[in-house]
């Protein structure tokens, strides 16, 4: 077990390591980067089979007696996420490895750290640990994002570096005083402390307020939407499905651990999650650029994924995490599809696009599915979350949050349509031909030929690389109406981790036994 | 008191330079607010305890872990540091300097004026300077 | 039985286009003869349901909020489900005709798409659970979106469509949960059994608000109607059957499903009158100004859409009784209307009526059809539309509602004039008179459809009274009691009767001043809806660009703020709130403290004001010893050791990277420094409250002792901040140790792995390489900043001893001050030492410092013992000792600790090598010249072989 629960952190480093030595060989590379992926999906799924039932386990690393070492803990909660955030991996990798975003020799070693330490977050059962795990998957971020090197890469990391930095001297501001009053950093022990020790919720608000950022929620998320659309379209897919999701975790965790039966810390949640969401929306119906759009519903659907902490029943938090589970699997795939797009096209502007319908109706068809997730129409997987999220809020009698949770769902879909409009329908441009343009490749070729030394592949789009592009895009459009379907096993699955986030006394045990 | 007012002195210098231009004064900035999170991690072990954390070492000794703590976060955000100062050497090459504030001799990063582009003919801002063929793609096209 | 027939429509749909391979248009058949069979297949269980039994059919879906898949067709269902399945027949012959042979992909798009519809809409007017209705109406918006758009011809009107519908689907999805949640159960038959708790609800107005603008949206009520007339570029079978017959009932089938459950509720009657009433009126008088036969037809529909509504706001059996067969004679005669539009527009290839008459002579079939529908909608004697309108004019009359009797009849009264006036200028105006545009004659089965349900219209107003178990059951099912209403062509002289022949008067004196109504309308026209509608979506847009603003900034000042003063804000709040009555006592100070916060004071305050780069390093540099100096106080040399080293490569680095910027830092000007002081002192006050109330008032933690006390005895070492490092929490120097390893290979990739101006790798046999000793400029030393001989042979004879003495450090770590970080620190020292004395070139040839390979083998040595330790022992990361001989036995951790030194050498070495490099020409800002980018890919190639 305890081999298994330290897995997501260690296993993807020992990767990133032999990749990091097999920078020359960037075939073996592709291939031993999937593959330790796909060993990720494997831990993850024994995680989620290992804690079904409802059961938590943890163990200590090191195995040092006396509660003095790290503990790492797995409930539903982070098997779910481990899970889910390496199956939407796998699927960005794919997108990344046709078109050749991942030529670049660190790409996989970085993917690989990012998932360490996304994966490590979501397994640590320890404040401190938790900022380490943060610092590894931001140093892998910061470098994925500044990887092109350009002018406009160099503005966004600067950007996106200085806002993680002023956030993590927060988190550890907040993590000392936290151990100042309390003494200690352990989540299990920190339970109810802020209602327990009178000067702990100085430390704990700055922790929230510093995990905020990270999650991005209004007002401290304008980094966001600045940042991710300047990255590789791979990598904000990649992004989009594991950097927020951990802020979000980590806020669902303090929740039912630090601020344990601390109202005001629910009403402040609610209101900050609402605003986001309309916030957020109205952020991505001003966009027109594919991406930027895309960006900007990560800020707004945060705000999805917040509201359960602030309605806190057993149904919101189930709610949440069906929302949530889907969640990845969407947004992650429209990226891929906006990669997709700007692979073939070479721009993401709604204005230079237009009747890709017709030159690439499989692309049409593998963001239509997700884009109505997105927007909650059903039969999709996004409407049973909304569903169960807005009922969740009524029973509650939280009208407002669950009528503006249902209000902005009509912006979304009012930007999928933009997207659908300016893409797919309409006059096809001088971008969208069927023999795709130069840009196919944005990816930066290494000074001098680490990438393997290869000259740069012909500048066309083969219709197997064409598929390949729109093949994970396809895959979760499936998935999507599937999780529709088939909503009531999904809700078993999830309800046992709901349980404990309502009541975290397994997690709190199991923690105690290590 | 003492350890208050000194995390106070160096969070309070650092937030006045993260606030100024150009990425190396921000570095510095960053820097001051590092010392002051590894000062306010010690002050957590309580600095009535100022003795060796030895076994076997004399009088009161401090509390260990915030030490390891802190230890470890220094060199973090130094690794970090280090990055944001190549950010800043980089930024010398592509903007030459390292004030991103200053405005790019190729126009404005993202074009925000949108309008209803379905309903009617896209108005000519929304053809402004895309996102996309930005240097990035330009010259990896050549 | 009936979810067989929801799924085979949806899996016919699925089939279409193989059939259209197959048959090409004549697919349209197949799935005609399909729809019918179904309708007759449900028709054949009329007499159970009539008799008072819903045939209902139930699969589990979301049992944990129980939520089922449950059909359930009682009388409403049933008359839905017959002009589904009917209309959907009659129309997918018809298409099978309107889509020319050649036009394969488009009528297999367009017959999958009617079909799906058609599913979808069964399995709206059938499901029972009031989700599932919503996921069914969804499916229809979704579908009529995409037939109206085709492939992007039509989208603005789609997007409007969409748009408009969805408000109403989203009231819908609303109001749908509040039912839930508030009746208890989200079955409509279990609610409209007993809706007393409902009607009870606080809620019970803001349910009808919901489910109304529902209604309204979909079914194009005021002042959402003007989608319906936008949706007309769709092909006619679309318009047919989307727009007259089916999806605009959709709404109407809510009112008749819902008006069970909410007609008690005091808002109900009123605002359903009001509304259809107003529609009704004001589509009528639009109708009749029209041109375009299809716009027309759409301002009828909206028209006849609001007398039912009307009809239905009565809330009497009777009135729903009528309502039901109001709905039947309207779906038969519009679609008839509507088929005969597109077979003239083929025929013709105009729909403007200014352009169209005496059609009669060239299209016989069609003008008898269109004539029949014309009669129908007209409401004369003696088809179905007639008996209709008489019994509509009764149960307005007889409503129990004090105001409504008048008021609606005066409404009705008043919408039938228009309808009047239009259905004699659709009929006259296309099919007397004289020839406008010459018709070539239409085939056959391109007419007969029209035909069909036109007589079908004429033939049930003739037996008119075999419906009456079919209206009072529905009655029955949606009221619980049977209106006992007797259809008959022939009541006698009854004022409705007399109703009648006054519409018929007025009816044919507005057509005849049809012009003068047109100069009314429009010298004072009413603002068009799509106008406003664009209005309101092109003001969204820009209040959504409005606040995406702050995220288009490339000052990072506008993001960090917002971040300071919300942290300032939140934490000042929770202070705020918490009682600091029983905290223990702050820790106490001592008197050395002073000097340091004097020595710091003045630090800060230089570093702050300094506006020179290298007076800048300097405050840095002396901030960070003060600090050092106080960790010394605080009893952690570890600690203090790692400070010092680190900073001073902090400052070497700093200085570095300086060489190549301007030697001042830019202005950001006054406002922006008080900015930053204002916020400073924010910032600084919450920070030294916040310690100095949350830190020092408590005894040692428990983990603390328990540390200091079996520390030793666990580990063996007897630094126990070294141990905690390399043992007990291992893992977060694992994690540490990533991050040095990233940082470094980031370094090497901005400066090395950039596609554009990287600087190019020095190359030995290469003496051109920019990176020649450059004795010019001690600055951008080339021989090192410091380039004396002095200084050479000292770090000669001293950097190996530095060396040496990272070596000893890392070995005692355990034990004393020292470990991986202090020794590989003082070994980065010498590597600095080195480049500052002998310049870059000479770091650049000793390839044991290379990036990738140093950190990368550093990585896996200590990710390595982690595994090792899970391997050995089943922990991850567990520490032990080594036996070795003649010496004592090594901490198995000495292991992770030569791990951690190797990448802290290999990331200071990662910084030298390619930080360090001196200027050279090509790394002048290239803006755009080709030249220099190709000479740029020119050295990078050379410079391939440094970086492996």
């Amino acid at each position: 077990m305890s081999a298994l629960l330290v897995a997501p952190f260690a296993l993807p480093l020992a990767v990133a390591a032999l990749l990091l030595l097999l920078r020359r060989r960037p075939h073996l590379q592709r291939v031993i980067g999937v593959a330790g992926v796909v060993a990720l999906v494997a831990v993850g799924v024994g995680l989620v089979v290992a804690t079904a039932g409802g059961e938590v386990h943890a163990t200590r690393v090191g195995g040092w007696p006396g509660g003095l070492a790290i503990v790492f803990v797995a409930d539903g909660v982070s098997a779910l996420l481990v899970a889910g955030a390496s199956i939407v991996s796998v699927l960005c990798l794919v997108t990344a490895a046709a078109r050749d975003e991942d030529r670049h020799p660190l790409f996989h070693p970085l993917v690989a750290v990012l998932l360490a330490g996304v994966l490590g977050s979501f397994v640590t059962g320890d404040l401190f640990n938790l900022f380490v795990t943060f610092e590894v998957m931001l140093i892998a971020s910061y470098v994925l994002v500044a990887l092109r090197g350009g002018p406009r890469e160099v503005r966004a990391s600067t950007v996106y570096v200085t806002v993680n930095l002023l956030a993590s001297a927060m988190l550890l501001i907040g993590i000392a005083l936290l151990y100042g009053a309390a003494g200690t950093v352990e989540l299990a022990s920190l339970h109810r402390v802020v209602v327990e020790v009178p000067n702990a919720a100085i430390g704990a608000t700055l922790v929230a307020t510093a995990v905020a950022v990270k999650a991005s929620l209004v007002p401290l998320h304008s980094w966001l939407p600045r940042v991710y659309p300047v990255a590789g379209p791979a990598t904000t897919a990649l992004f989009s499905a594991l950097l927020t999701k951990a802020g979000v975790y980590v806020l669902l965790r303090l929740d039912s651990t630090v601020f344990a039966d601390v109202d005001a810390f629910r009403q402040v949640l609610l209101v900050v999650a609402v605003v986001t969401m309309v916030i957020g929306v109205l952020g991505a119906v001003g966009r027109s650029d594919v991406r930027g759009i895309l960006s900007f519903h990560m800020v707004s659907q945060v705000g999805y994924l917040v509201l359960p902490i602030g309605i806190g029943t057993v149904a919101a938090y189930t709610a949440g995490l069906v929302y949530l589970l889907q969640y990845l699997a969407v947004k992650g795939s429209l990226f891929l599809t906006a990669a997709a797009i700007e692979t073939i096209t070479g721009t993401g502007q709604l204005a230079r696009l237009g009747g890709m319908l017709r030159t690439r109706p499989a692309l049409a068809i593998g963001f239509l599915l997700p884009a109505l997730s997105l927007a909650g129409i059903p039969p999709t997987s996004g409407f049973v979350g909304k569903f169960l999220l807005v009922d969740a809020a009524f029973e509650s009698h939280l009208l407002l949050a669950g009528g503006v949770a249902v209000a902005v769902s009509f912006a979304t879909l009012l930007s999928m349509l933009k997207i659908w409009n300016g893409v797919f329908w309409g006059e096809r441009t001088s971008e969208v031909t069927d023999e795709p343009g130069l840009a196919a490749y944005s990816f930066p070729v290494p000074a001098g030929g680490a990438g393997g030394g290869d000259p740069p592949a012909p500048p066309v789009v083969r219709n197997g690389r064409t598929l390949a592009l729109a093949a994970p895009a396809l895959l979760v459009g499936v998935l999507v109406l599937a999780l529709g379907v088939l909503a009531g096993p999904l809700v078993d699955l999830v309800q046992p981790a709901a349980q404990t986030l309502a009541d975290p006394q397994p997690y709190l045990d199991a923690v105690r036994r290590s | 008191m003492t350890a208050a007012l000194i995390v106070g002195i160096l969070a309070a210098a650092g937030t006045y330079l993260v606030l100024q231009r150009g990425i190396v004064r921000i570095t510095l900035g960053f820097v001051l607010l590092g010392h002051a999170a590894t000062t306010a991690l010690l002050a957590a072990g309580g600095v009535a305890r100022r003795d060796l954390a030895f076994v076997g070492a004399p009088g009161t000794p401090g509390d260990p872990l915030p030490q390891a703590f802190a230890l470890t976060a220094i060199v973090i955000s130094f690794g970090v540091t280090a990055f944001l100062l190549a950010l800043a050497y980089r930024s010398r090459d592509t903007l030459g300097h390292d004030d991103v504030e200053a405005p790019d001799l190729e126009g404005s990063l993202l074009d925000q004026s949108a309008s209803a582009l379905e309903l009617r003919i896209p108005t000519a801002d929304e053809d402004a300077e895309p996102v996309d063929d930005a240097p990035g793609n330009r010259e990896d096209g050549r | 039985m009936l979810l067989v027939s929801v799924a085979a429509v949806f899996v016919l749909a699925a089939l279409t286009p193989l059939l259209v391979r197959g048959l090409g248009r004549d697919a349209g058949y197949v799935g005609a003869a399909v729809l019918a069979g179904i309708a007759v297949w449900l028709g054949a269980s009329t007499p159970t349901v009539l008799g008072g039994e819903a045939v209902t059919a139930e699969v589990r879906w979301i049992p944990q909020v129980d939520i089922s898949f449950t059909l359930r067709m009682d009388g409403i269902g049933l008359l839905f489900a017959l002009i589904v399945l009917g209309i959907g027949a009659v129309v997918l012959a018809y298409a099978a005709r309107y889509f020319g042979r050649d036009q394969r992909r488009k009528a297999s798009r367009y017959l999958a798409l009617l079909t799906f519809f058609a599913g979808a809409m069964l399995g709206l007017v059938l499901a029972d659970d009031v989700v599932l209705l919503f996921v069914f109406w969804e499916l229809t918006s979704i579908s009529s979106f995409f037939l109206i758009g085709g492939l992007g011809e039509g989208k603005a009107g789609a997007t409007r469509a969409l748009l408009i519908t969805s408000i109403g689907g989203l009231a819908l999805f609303a109001g749908a949960i509040l039912l839930g949640v508030e009746g208890g159960t989200t079955s409509l038959s279990a609610l409209a059994a007993d809706p007393s708790a409902i009607v009870a609800s606080p809620l019970a107005p803001v349910i009808v608000v919901l489910l109304l603008l529902a209604v309204a949206t979909k079914s194009a009520q005021l002042p959402f109607h003007f989608w319906l007339p936008g949706a007309m570029v769709a092909p006619t079978p679309v318009s047919t059957y989307l727009h007259a017959a089916t999806m605009v009932k959709a709404g109407i089938y809510l009112l008749f499903r819902t008006t069970g459950i909410l007609s008690e509720v005091p808002m109900w009657t009123p605002t359903l009158v009001v509304l259809g009433g107003a529609t009704a009126v004001y589509a009528a008088f639009v109708a009749t100004t029209q041109d375009d036969l299809k716009g027309l037809l759409a301002f009828s529909t909206v028209s006849q859409l609001g007398m039912i509504v009307l009809i239905l706001g009565v809330g009497t059996p009777l009135a729903i009784a009528v309502a039901g067969l109001y709905t039947l004679s309207h779906a038969l005669y519009k679609a008839t209307l509507f088929m005969t539009v597109g077979i003239i527009d083929s025929a013709t290839g105009t729909r403007s009526l200014a352009a169209l008459g005496g059609l009669r002579r060239h299209l016989p079939l069609v003008a008898l059809a269109g004539g029949l529908a014309a009669i129908s909608m007209a409401g004369l004697l003696p088809l179905v539309g007639f008996v209709a309108k008489e019994e509509a004019f009764a149960a307005l009359l007889h409503a129990e509602t004090a105001w409504v009797g008048p008021v609606g009849t005066a409404l009705a009264v008043l919408a039938s004039f228009g309808t009047f006036a239009y259905s004699a200028r659709y009929y006259l105006g296309t099919f007397e008179g004289p020839v406008r545009t010459p018709a070539h004659r239409a085939p056959a089965g391109f007419v007969l459809p029209a035909v069909l349900t036109g007589v079908a219209g004429l033939a049930l107003g003739l037996v008119v009274p075999v419906l009456d178990p079919l209206v009072n059951g529905l009655a029955r099912d949606a009221t619980g009691t049977d209106p006992e209403l007797h259809l008959a062509l022939w009541h006698g002289l009854t004022l409705p009767l007399g109703l009648s022949i006054l519409v018929v008067l007025v009816g044919s004196a507005l057509y005849l001043q049809r012009d003068r109504v047109t100069g009314l309308l429009t010298r004072r026209p009413l603002p068009r809806g799509a106008d406003v509608f664009d209005r309101a979506y092109d003001g969204l847009l820009a209040l959504g660009s409005r606040v995406g603003r702050t995220s288009t900034s490339d000052a990072t000042v506008t993001y960090l703020l917002p971040v300071l003063l919300t942290a300032v804000a939140v934490v000042g709040a929770a202070t705020a709130t918490i009682d600091l009555s029983d905290l223990g006592a702050p820790a106490p100070s001592l008197a050395g403290d002073g000097v340091v916060i004097v020595l710091l004071l003045g630090a800060v305050i230089a570093a702050v004001v300094a506006r020179g780069r290298l007076a800048a390093i300097a405050a840095l540099g002396l901030t960070g010893f003060t600090v050092a100096v106080w960790f010394v106080l605080l009893g952690a040399p570890d600690l203090a050791l790692t400070q010092i080293l680190i900073e001073t490569l902090t400052v070497a680095l700093v200085v570095v990277v300086f060489r190549r910027l301007p030697g001042r830092f830019p202005n950001a000007g006054r406002r922006r420094r008080v900015l930053g002081i204002v916020t400073a002192a924010l910032v600084g006050t919450g920070a030294a409250t916040a310690t100095y109330l949350a830190t020092g008032r408590r005894e040692l933690s428990d983990i603390g002792g328990s540390l200091l006390a079996e520390g030793q005895d666990l580990t063996g070492g007897a630094n126990v901040v070294n141990t905690i490092l390399v043992d007990f929490r291992a893992l977060d120097t694992l994690g540490e140790v990533v991050v040095l390893a990233i940082a470094a290979l980031g370094i090497l990739a901005l400066v090395r792995f950039v596609p554009r101006d990287a600087v190019p790798m020095p190359h030995r046999d290469d003496p051109t390489a920019a990176i020649e000793p450059d004795f010019s400029d001690a600055r951008f030393g080339g021989a090192g900043m410091i380039g004396s001989q002095l200084l050479r042979t000292t770090t000669a004879m001293l950097a190996p001893a530095m060396v040496v003495a990272s070596l000893w450090l890392l070995l005692r770590g355990h034990n004393a001050v020292g470990g991986g970080f202090i020794g590989g620190l003082v070994a980065g020292a010498a590597i600095v030492l080195r480049y500052f004395s002998h310049g870059h070139a000479d770091i650049w040839h000793a390839r044991t410092t290379r990036t990738v390979p140093t950190v990368g083998i550093g990585v896996l040595i200590a990710v390595g013992y982690g595994l090792g330790g899970l391997g050995l022992t089943g922990a991850f990361l567990a520490g032990g000792k080594i036996p070795l001989p003649f010496v004592d036995d090594v901490a198995a951790s000495l292991v992770f600790d030569i791990g951690v030194y190797v990448v802290v050498v290999g990331l200071v070495a990662s910084i030298i090598r390619h930080l360090g490099q001196s200027v050279g020409p090509h790394s002048l800002p290239g803006r755009d010249d080709d030249a220099g980018d190709l000479d740029t890919r020119e050295t990078a190639r050379t410079g391939s072989g440094g970086l492996s």
